[in-house]
């Protein structure tokens, strides 16, 4: 789509040339360095190891600190895309291009969305060190990998949307946050409601139960098609909210 | 080149626009005139694709903006007035970021780029940060951006504002520079500014037309040459003999006193054809002084450009 490509180079540049992306990455490699720390410890205590329940399982699917990093790097890495544009008055410039919105939307969502996954790319080392010590399976490892893309796309997509609609960065960050974790609690409910209807939708929408299906392997089109509609939906929503403000 | 009809834009609680309609031809170079908060850089907005209209339709070069909104779009040159940009970006960066997203070419991506900062005269600035800019250059990569793509038409809101006298005379010089190659429709509620860059004006206030035409036309509409007298202090009959004394002299239309406090301000309009308005003026204090009336001051007024503004806005309020 014409100008994508344009404006998806910008907000690269322009994240990675001011400290934000790489305070964002130091904070988020200090909580995963934690996270594999203590999963080494607990690991290395161990003497049988069952096979759906390795290091890897542990660090994709059955720790917090997943869940937790998200939470942090997703809203800091969207509040500013729109909200900064509109309060430093920018995006007068931006709406006046030969450009359509979902361009412009596009292009600062793959931004963020690259951003993202150049910065799950160290954690491979995590996996090569792993290797060192035992067997790893690559298809784990894989599916582990599209389930926490699957899940930050979405995120950061709620995060794109908070921030169109919001006039200041804190409050685009602080909405974010509101949201994933809203649906986080949503996944609790797993655990809190009897079996029946609302537990079935708990556990369809629980990053945790997603997270832990992912690392042993199991790639379920469900949770796919869950995080794809995470993130088209709010991704359109964004569009129309941009196109709306032709008409304030 | 712009042709808009009818535009009105409805803010809820405020009309800022309204029924608005005028067209600016190939080759023009336009001023967009009027008082703060008159509407223009809403009418602007509204041209450039930034916010959309409550009712009529505006068309550049033959594209609705509505309808055709990415060719209107694309060939307009848009300066908006604060200039933000990017300041973590240097010049360079910032117009080639521009430049592809207006779909200039790759290969002809550095040619353009060089070219508009050398229009702009940014050129010794483009490998600087744009936050170490000072506010006149900022105003030119703004321009140096709205030249990029070379579109054939260049809208620039209030392209002079919170620049320093140098800096102002360096932005007219490039307008005027650029004005015989591209149609041009600036915004400002500078008048010297309309005289010493455009060739025709189009005034607005409070949303709505009040006059268009070339600077000569404007001036023609001022109110004829005249003379204001200060006479010593008259009771009311006196002042009738006054008005009609000076009414009576050939080439006085008409005349009005106002009294205050220690004299009589006496102003004559001359006729709107008058050939010499000096010895108008002459003959004036003459019959004036025949009369016996204490002639302190005369001063003939000559109406500006300033005037029919002044006119034209603050005498649509009363």
């Amino acid at each position: 789509m014409k100008g994508t490509l344009a404006i998806y180079r910008r907000e690269m540049l322009s994240l990675w040339i001011t400290p934000l992306a790489w305070v964002i990455l130091v904070a988020f490699l200090l909580l995963q360095g934690i996270s594999f720390y203590l999963l080494v410890q607990h690991f290395t205590n161990m003497t049988n190891l069952s096979i759906d329940s390795g290091p890897v399982q542990a660090y994709f699917g059955q720790s917090i600190f997943l869940v937790f990093s998200l939470l942090i790097i997703c809203p800091a890495l969207t509040m500013r895309l729109f909200a900064e544009e509109r309060r430093s008055g920018n995006i007068e410039a931006l709406m006046t291009l030969p450009v359509t919105p979902t361009a412009v939307v596009l292009g600062k969502y793959l931004a963020t969305l690259s951003t993202y996954a150049l910065m799950w790319l160290p954690t491979l080392l995590y996996i090569v060190i792993l290797r060192k010590t035992g067997d790893v399976s690559w298809p784990v490892v894989g599916a582990s990998y599209i389930g926490v893309f699957g899940v930050g796309a979405g995120y950061l997509a709620i995060g794109i949307l908070m921030s169109a609609m919001s006039r200041s960065q804190l409050l685009a960050a602080i909405l974010t946050v509101l949201v994933i974790f809203g649906l986080f609690m949503m996944g609790i409910g797993e655990y809190i409601f009897p079996p029946g209807i609302m537990r079935d939708v708990s556990s369809h929408v629980s990053v945790l139960r997603q997270m832990d299906d992912f690392s042993k392997g199991i790639v379920d089109l469900r949770r796919i098609v869950f995080d794809l509609s995470l993130t088209v939906l709010p991704l359109f929503l964004t569009v129309r909210v941009v196109d709306s403000w032709r008409q304030d | 080149m712009i042709d808009v009809r009818n535009l009105t834009k409805d803010y809820g609680t405020v009309v800022a626009v309204r029924d608005l309609s005028f067209e600016v031809g190939a080759g023009e170079v336009v001023g967009f005139l009027g008082p703060n908060g008159a509407g223009k850089s809403t009418t602007l907005r509204i041209l450039g694709g930034f916010l959309g209209a409550t009712t009529g339709s505006v068309s550049i070069n033959g594209f609705d903006i509505v309808d055709d909104s990415l060719k209107a779009r694309g060939c307009i040159g848009y300066m908006p007035e604060a200039c933000p940009l990017y300041p973590e970006m240097r010049t360079r960066e910032y117009l080639r970021f521009r430049a592809e997203a207006k779909g200039v070419s790759r290969s002809k991506r550095s040619a353009a780029i060089d070219r508009a900062m050398e229009l702009a005269r940014v050129s010794e600035m483009a490998d600087t940060l744009i936050q170490h800019l000072s506010k006149g250059y900022r105003q030119r990569v703004g321009l140096a951006d709205a030249l990029v793509s070379t579109p054939p038409l260049l809208i620039l809101d209030e392209p002079t504002a919170g620049l320093d006298p140098n800096q102002i005379r360096d932005v007219r010089t490039v307008i005027r520079e650029l004005g015989d190659s591209h149609t041009i429709l600036l915004s400002t509620h500078i008048l010297s500014e309309v005289e010493a860059t455009c060739d025709r004006a189009i005034v607005i206030d409070r949303g709505e037309l009040q006059a268009e035409g070339t600077i000569d036309e404007l001036r023609d509409m001022r109110r004829a040459a005249g003379a204001r007298l200060v006479l010593g202090s008259l009771g009311s009959s006196r002042e009738e003999v006054a008005v009609s004394t000076a009414e009576d002299v050939p080439g006085v239309f008409i005349a009005k006193v106002e009294p205050s406090h220690k004299h009589t301000v006496l102003t004559a309009t001359f006729d709107d054809d008058i050939d010499d308005a000096g010895a108008a003026l002459a003959a004036l204090v003459a019959a004036l002084v025949a009369a016996g009336f204490d002639v302190r001051e005369a001063a003939p007024t000559k109406a500006s450009l300033e005037d029919v503004f002044a006119q034209l806005t603050v005498g649509a309020k009363s």
